[in-house]
């Protein structure tokens, strides 16, 4: 370590000619005043020379008094510059194009984006914000914008993502990816959601692994870099105010299903009952009053009228509810965020408070968010030495879809539930199901009452401490302590419940609280040289990481009195219980890198990290993540120096290697529990496992309460040999820029290979409990392309038009799984998985519907089969249809991604429409289960109207039938939904600047409105509403309109 | 300046150097309110061992129980009807019913393939229990042959429920490797793997003691007898490959005898007591699992195995309507001027509505709910008839008929009760083997061994309890419509055996064993297409059920463990 520093130390003063003057200065950029670290100043002439500082200074000793200095600076337009018998030369360099002169901080450096060589995508922050407004969370907002990035969106009021990827999947469990902020790593997607847009200064989505290697461990799933705003501008004394306004309303009309109203139900019941040769009335004639012909083999229904109460309950007059509409409302977003930054060339603050509220679209939801933040530095020292801070707080309080007494979402119950059933009874009270044909499940809108007190309250502290000290000339050591720190708390109120048949007697309030701190202490030594035509970058760095999560869960039952106030443990009568868990993990790391560039052409990069986990055993403890990248400006050689049309072009290629340790904390210990009485669902939730103890308590005294006698359960086995997944990836990659960069875009492919995935896979029942173990046990391949492409200019009457496009392409597969854990996958022992995604579904083809009782006999024996049924393909002509004739069918993830952009400006006008798509997926369509067949308890859509029957055979619609719905895994379900939707338009309007200026010194002030969700484009055969709506049990993505202003001083 | 420097330098160096001198220690992290499995294997921790062995057996899963069986041994009888919701209302249990166990259907993770699980789960806290106390000393662990024979009775009783539902299972002792453990095929031969099964409760019967002090819980000698009792009689029907009784074993039989005569017990007063609330562990309950409530679980060790089967149309229960009687089942409890069951024409009319309703064994207001007669002995919960039964109380009458579930019920304010969601856990205990159980043992060993006249007063005995079981009915305001006498004599072994299985199914109605029985006496495919037969006439759901002999006695064994073997297990006939 020392000798190498003390190299590059010789190596930077091995140039000391005879002395004459000295000149200093600092070199900036023209367009934004930022200093320029790492500008190159060389006497012309001679190789005699240095590069600037962290801060932009230079200063060159002896120096002939009548020289000219060469200024330069990638990116930029170099200038020469007399001396003339100056000592001090400040200077501006000009950018010598739009684009190319960010500087992104990459891996604990700042690097220049023309010269990264891996595939990272700068995110254009500008379009952002209006939708970030709308949702409260700008990892929404990015949804379609960044090639390779793939975020599928959730309705809830919280903004939150059901699902983010960078360059699709590569492991079998865990692939969220890891957000740098400011320096500190988190998992936790949410706290970059809850950084107020106006506030970040860059986004940098780091794809390959030959960039994101630098991160080690936990980087394997790719790595989201964000900084927020925390430099000084360098003008001198200057503060300035932002506000940003916006208010929306959402609505979710146009994401609906349609269902039957409450004759449309009894028309259809009827003719299903009789198409299984029962009479209807024995199953339904307490709902509905038919009046047919009694004759089963020529069925013919006169009318059908609803019974005129529920379960015969005079209190409960029949209704013709849609329960969707009687189950969503508008809902509005409210945020507002107002910040000051400035400072002085010595110091800088940014201070940002937030407030959001998002009153929900189901009822009795909503989402409320206070967020601030606070980043400032100060230099000491002859600004030798910076100190400064990044701090993000956050507390919200979010209310959101509840689950009925039977665990049934209401979301889901708002589709289902049958439409006889009322909202109120006369008496207005809740109505519930009553009497025979209902199904057991509640009235949605009485569940999200009772619920209306539940919610869960997060305080997020998020930041770090940190100093930079020049040492000596170019070379900075940085130290910061970073946390994240969340406090967790969930109340769940259960009241009891009295709704039709439905009740619930006892009771109950649970807190469900933790505490998650997550500790990272960095330390970086930077060295930077630039000389002649080479320039090396050197990093080298340690890093810690101490996570620890601490849980704790109480609860009590029977409240005398149900209000909110009254619904504290203390005040229960009867039985409390808590439970509570510790857990924790510990990250060690080294690393290390080296940056060189020859000639601003020939770019190179070699980054090494060896990372320790306390999850792994002290012999498999260690990981090593290498990486190496080239690069070649081809634009700066010679003869394309000339070219009109290229401006730029670099292509680039690299491999690199992360590591993952997405696995338990003890995960490879053999362990035993004193498990005194808990259901499975403490340890898996699902439904079912409510009800399943798993406990070691056991009445051996017969006396039926108090404390039970106990003991002790095995709940894992070791597997001391565990050691760190591995993904290794080839990159390669074409920046390029046409005709002075109006045309700009870039080009990735990638190979992807994953080994060793840490599995914990089902094993033999006879091994018996807690026998499961983690495992490193299959690989999984990804391959894929990336393709961004952009045209912007401003034409002579002063439009400016850019539109940008983005594509990212990944197919993922499993290349090796062990046998014996194959069945816990799609497939069967012959027709495996390996070689499909392990999205892939696996199930029966389909071939239109039978015509006749012929065809039914023609074709091969199938359980169920009858006229006007669904046909199933004999895939291995064996003359019966089971489970063999099963085949991959597709997969869920989607082969391209896609999004376009446009963006218009004329004048003080701007606007911007915004749609992205996916293709080559296939999905559950889940609106087919009602609207293509009937439920006996469940509503059904308004497909089965139009279902077979031997008058109406040009349909897809089976005969109707209430014990023949062939439900089984198929292409009839599983169909194509690639889709096309427009996601965000947006209008503006800047008032003229010089009308501004006098109020208050205004210097913008801009009122935009915008719509998100508009419509969407899907294939034929897609018959559900909104695409992206696969679940029916969460809310759907709304439909958003809002409107905004952004004011700055 | 100077100063400056070699400050940063100092801090510098300091800082890298404590981290790389720290890192290994900083990395060691342990599990926290865990123990590893050295640490567990003491004296002190033998007994809470036991204690987790004996929950194990009990820890039952609503889609995968352990104790009550009504999805196996009574909806695939022809006593009950799955109930519920319509065919579609749990699929796994319609498919039961049907026979219809051949597709490939995404729900055949229910039921079978986890309640498979669950008991080697149950084996395998005995199992490890008892290879720690294998290795403690008498003086160590001074309860130390009690204690070991309690495990292996609970091993026992696993691998016999498992042997039921599955016949060919692989047998699991203590103290294997898991490579061992996956080398155990299950093809060991039927007669073997009888005989390994009762060496377990052989021992168990050799080393306990007549009762357990104050823990009624633990398993007793009775209780050892008594399974072996019932383990030799089923093994007294050897079947073939084909599930087919080609032999009837004399000697086993005799150890029936044997057996049941070391049990100590003696049937309640009243048949109610066995299914009521405040009755656990009483006499006639030989073995049974134990369930509490109010115990410091934050729901209770309750059993939600029956969880589903509350009556479904009153508010005073709620969810979700399962486990049916079959119109045939209320059939068999008329009773001729005698007061005899009518063993062969018993279902040749229907007993529907309230005037069919003449001359009744009183068990049937016990086990069933009928239209006008109180529910669970009662006749009010909060104003006066709210507990008469109505066909309201049935969730899908025009599929499954009127009639409601009753055994497994208590009234619905009781203190036993909790309502977690939709569904209703008891602390009532679920007993594996009641005194009945034994007596009828003993006589249906006694009648194939031609001694049916030695049979008679054991079977009069069953049914003279029955008839003292009237008052709670009465007193809620149940009209007397009993009809019940014993039987004078038997004319021959074979009217002794019709009226030793009718006894049965009277007495252990929708207790879940139904299924279990036709099988031993190798009359499944018999009875239960000939019961289909006339029952789909009426209720059209089971139009197309067929049981197939030589395949449906079992269930299959299930795929994922053939997977998760290597192939290892055979499957069973016809799957």
């Amino acid at each position: 370590m020392k000798r190498l520093l003390f190299c590059l130390l010789l190596l930077a003063q091995g140039y000391l000619f005879a002395q004459e003057t000295q000149v200093s200065g600092t070199v900036t950029s023209s367009e934004d005043g930022l200093p320029l670290p790492g500008a190159s100043i060389l006497v012309q002439g001679t190789t005699k020379g240095t590069v600037t500082d962290f801060d932009g200074n230079y200063s060159l000793d002896n120096v002939p008094a009548d020289a000219t200095l060469v200024f330069s600076y990638v990116g930029f337009v170099t200038q020469e510059i007399p001396l003339n018998g100056q000592t001090q030369v400040d200077i501006a360099l000009e950018t010598d194009s739009q684009q190319l002169d960010e500087v992104v901080i990459v891996g604990y450096t700042q690097e220049r984006k023309v010269e990264m060589t891996g595939a990272i995508s700068v995110v254009d922050l500008a379009p952002l914000e209006g939708q970030s407004m709308s949702s409260g969370s700008t990892m929404q907002a990015l949804q379609g914008r960044v090639p390779g990035l793939f975020v599928e969106k959730s309705g809830d009021p919280t903004g939150a993502s059901n699902r983010i990827l960078i360059r699709g999947v590569s492991t079998l469990g865990d692939n969220n990816p890891l957000y740098v902020i400011d320096g500190v790593p988190t998992v936790r997607p949410e706290v970059f959601a809850s950084i107020n847009p106006s506030t970040i200064e860059s986004v940098q989505v780091l794809k390959d692994a030959s960039a994101s290697s630098v991160y080690g461990a936990r980087a394997a799933n790719g790595v989201i870099v964000i900084s927020t705003k925390n430099r000084s501008r360098g003008e001198g004394e200057k503060f300035t105010v932002n506000i940003n306004s916006n208010i929306s309303v959402l609505s979710e009309k146009k994401q609906r299903y349609d269902m039957l109203n409450a004759r449309q139900r009894g028309e259809v019941l009827w003719r299903a009952s009789v198409n299984d040769g029962a009479d209807p009335n024995n199953a339904f004639g307490e709902i509905y009053d038919f009046d047919w012909n009694g004759d089963l083999s020529n069925p013919v229904l006169n009318s059908v009228a609803v019974q005129p109460y529920v379960g015969g309950n005079t209190d409960v007059p029949a209704g013709d509810t849609d329960w969707q509409k009687e189950t969503y409302e508008t809902g509005y977003v409210y945020n507002n965020d107002v910040s000051i930054s400035g400072g002085t060339d010595k110091s800088f603050m940014l201070l940002n408070l937030g407030y959001l509220k998002n009153t929900g679209i189901l009822k009795y939801t909503g989402y409320e968010r206070y967020s601030a933040k606070f980043n400032g530095n100060i230099k000491l020292f002859d600004d030798k030495v910076k100190v400064g801070v990044n701090t993000q707080f956050y507390t919200s309080n979010e209310t959101l879809a509840s689950p009925d007494v039977g665990s049934a979402p209401t979301p889901g119950l708002a589709i289902t539930l049958a439409p006889t059933l009322p909202v109120f009874t006369s008496t207005g009270e809740y109505a519930g199901p009553l009497g025979s044909g209902y199904s057991d499940r509640n009235n949605p809108v009485y569940m999200q009452y009772i619920n209306r007190w539940d919610n869960t309250k997060r305080t997020t502290f998020f930041g770090n401490v940190f100093a930079e000290i020049n040492i000596l000339k170019n070379l900075t050591f940085r130290t910061s302590l970073g946390i994240d720190h969340n406090r967790f708390h969930r109340k769940d109120i259960e009241t009891t419940v009295d709704n039709g048949f439905i009740t619930r007697a006892t009771n109950r309030l649970t807190h469900d609280t933790n505490d998650y701190s997550s500790l990272t202490f960095t330390n970086t030594l930077n060295y930077n040289l630039e000389t002649g035509d080479h320039k090396i970058g050197v990093l080298l760095g340690t890093e810690a990481i101490k996570t620890d999560l601490n849980s704790i869960r109480s609860s009590a039952q029977d409240f005398a009195i149900e209000t909110e106030d009254y619904f504290t443990l203390g005040a229960a009568s009867g039985k409390r219980t808590t439970d509570g868990t510790v857990s924790g993990s510990r990250l060690w790391s080294l690393f290390g890198k080296v940056n060189y560039a020859f000639a601003g052409k020939y770019l190179a990069s070699f980054t090494l990290r060896r990372d320790g986990s306390s999850r792994f055993g002290e012999d498999n403890r260690y990981g090593y993540f290498p990486a190496a990248t080239a690069g070649w400006r081809i634009n700066r050689e010679n003869f394309l120096s000339e070219s009109k049309l290229i401006s730029d072009l670099k292509i680039r290629a690299g491999y690199g290697k992360v590591g993952n340790q997405s696995i338990g904390d003890v995960a490879r210990f053999g362990l035993f529990e004193a498990r005194y009485g808990p259901n499975q669902n403490v340890y898996m939730p699902d439904f079912f496992n409510i009800y399943y103890n798993v406990g070691t308590a056991y009445d051996l005294n017969g006396v039926n309460t108090g404390n039970l006698p106990s003991g002790f359960v095995s709940i894992q086995a070791a597997n001391s040999g565990l050691k760190w997944e591995e993904t290794g990836e080839v990159n390669i990659g074409l920046d390029f820029g046409l005709l002075q960069n109006k045309i700009a875009g870039s080009f990735d492919y990638f190979v992807r290979n994953t080994e060793g995935i840490l599995i914990q896979p089902p094993v033999a029942s006879v091994l018996g409990e807690g026998k499961q173990r983690f495992l490193n046990g299959a690989s999984t391949r990804t391959k894929g392309w990336e393709l961004s492409l952009a045209y912007s200019g401003t034409y002579e009457n002063g439009l400016y038009f850019a539109v940008s496009t983005n594509f990212g392409a990944f197919k993922d597969e499993i290349t090796e799984l062990p046998e014996k854990v194959r069945t816990a996958y799609p497939g069967t022992a012959e027709n495996s998985i390996v070689g499909h995604s392990q999205f892939s579904i696996f199930g029966y083809k389909t071939d239109g519907l039978f015509q006749s009782q012929e065809e039914v006999n023609a074709h091969a024996s199938q359980v169920g089969a009858r006229p006007g049924g669904i046909r199933f393909v004999d895939l291995n002509n064996d003359g019966i249809i089971n489970a063999n004739d099963r085949d991959f069918l597709g997969t869920t993830l989607p082969d391209l991604e896609y999004g376009i952009r446009i963006d218009l400006a004329y004048k003080n006008f701007d606007f911007s429409v915004f749609g992205s798509g996916v293709t080559g997926r296939i999905g559950l369509d889940p609106y087919i289960f009602w609207n293509n067949f009937v439920q006996s308890r469940e509503n059904a859509g308004l497909g089965v109207l139009n279902a077979w029957t031997p008058e109406n055979t040009n349909t897809d619609i089976p005969s109707l039938s209430l014990v023949n719905n062939d439900s089984q895994t198929s292409d009839y379900l599983f169909r194509n939904n690639s889709y096309f939707k427009l996601r965000n338009m947006q209008l503006g309007y800047s008032l003229p600047k010089e009308l501004i200026e006098k109020w208050a010194g205004m210097t913008n002030l801009r009122f935009y409105v915008q719509g998100e969700n508009l419509f969407w484009i899907t294939p034929d055969n897609y018959i559900g509403s909104d695409p992206e709506r696969t679940d029916v049990n969460a809310i759907p993505v709304p439909t958003t309109f809002s409107m905004g202003v952004n004011i700055g001083f | 300046m100077k100063t400056i420097r070699t400050i940063y330098y100092t801090f510098l160096a300091g800082a890298l150097l404590t981290f790389v001198s720290c890192s290994k220690d900083y990395l060691e992290y342990d599990p926290k309110g865990q123990v590893s499995e050295e640490d567990i294997a003491t004296a002190e921790n033998a007994d809470g061992l036991v204690t987790a062995a004996y929950a194990g057996i009990a820890n039952d899963e609503m889609i995968g129980p352990l104790t009550h069986l009504w999805v196996y041994g009574s909806v695939r009888s022809d006593d009950a009807y799955k109930g519920g919701g319509g065919r579609g209302d749990v699929p796994v249990v319609d498919h039961y019913e049907q026979y219809n166990l051949t597709r490939a259907d995404d729900d055949d993770d229910w039921m079978a393939p986890r309640t498979w699980t669950n008991f080697y789960k149950a084996i395998s806290r005995a199992n490890f229990a008892l290879s720690v106390i294998k290795d403690l000393s008498e003086e160590e662990f001074p309860q130390k042959a009690i204690r070991m024979a309690e495990l292996r009775f609970l091993r026992g009783h696993s691998h016999f429920m498992l042997k039921l539902l599955f016949k060919k299972i692989p047998y699991i002792a203590e103290g294997l490797s898991e490579e061992e453990v996956l080398e155990i095929s299950n093809d060991m031969s039927n007669e073997d793997l009888w005989n390994t099964i009762a060496e377990d409760f052989l021992f168990a019967f050799e080393n306990l003691p007549e009762t357990q002090e104050n823990q009624p819980g633990r398993a007793d000698k009775s209780a050892a007898a008594a399974y072996l009792a019932k383990l030799r009689l089923y093994q007294a029907y050897e079947q073939d490959e084909n599930h087919q009784v080609v032999n009837i074993n004399a000697s086993r039989l005799e150890e029936v005898i044997t057996y049941a005569n070391a049990v100590s017990g003696s049937l309640e007063p009243d048949f109610a007591n066995n299914f009521l609330d405040g009755h656990d562990n009483g006499s006639e309950s030989i073995w049974a699992a134990q369930f509490s409530i109010n115990d410091g679980t934050e729901v209770g060790r309750v059993s939600f195995a029956t969880g589903l089967n509350s009556p479904h149309g009153t508010a005073l229960y709620g969810c979700c309507g399962f486990h049916l009687p079959s119109q045939n089942m209320v059939n068999a409890f008329k009773t001729d001027g005698d007061g005899l069951p009518l063993l062969d024409n018993f279902n040749a009319s229907d007993m529907a509505d309230t005037e069919d309703f003449t001359s009744v064994d009183p068990r049937l207001d016990h086990t069933i709910g009928v239209p006008g007669r109180p529910f669970k002995y009662r006749n009010k919960v909060k104003e006066d008839g709210d507990m008469i039964y109505s066909a309201s109380w049935a969730r899908d009458p025009g599929v499954y008929g009127i009639f409601g579930n009753m055994k497994e019920q208590q009234a619905p304010d009781c203190s036993c009760y909790v309502k977690e969601g939709p569904f209703v856990g008891t602390s009532k205990n679920v007993d594996f083997i009641r005194y009945a159980d034994v007596l009828l043992f003993k006589a249906e060993a006694l009648i194939q061994l031609n001694r049916y006249n030695e049979a008679l007063p054991i079977i009069n005995q069953i049914r003279e309890r029955a008839a003292a079981s009237i008052s709670r009915p009465l007193e809620a305001g149940a009209s007397d419509i009993y009809n019940i006498e014993s039987y004078p004599s038997f004319s021959s072994k074979e009217e002794a055996l019709k009226a030793l299985k009718f006894e049965r199914r009277l007495e252990f109605a929708m207790e879940g064993h139904r299924f279990f029985d036709l099988v031993r006496w190798g009359e499944a495919a018999e009875v239960l297409n000939a019961y289909l037969e006339e029952e789909k006439t009426k209720r059209d759901f089971l139009a197309n059920a067929q049981f197939t002999a030589g395949r449906d006695e079992y269930y299959p064994i299930p795929q994922r463990e053939i997977d998760f073997t290597g192939g290892l297990y055979k499957q069973n006939p016809g799957y």
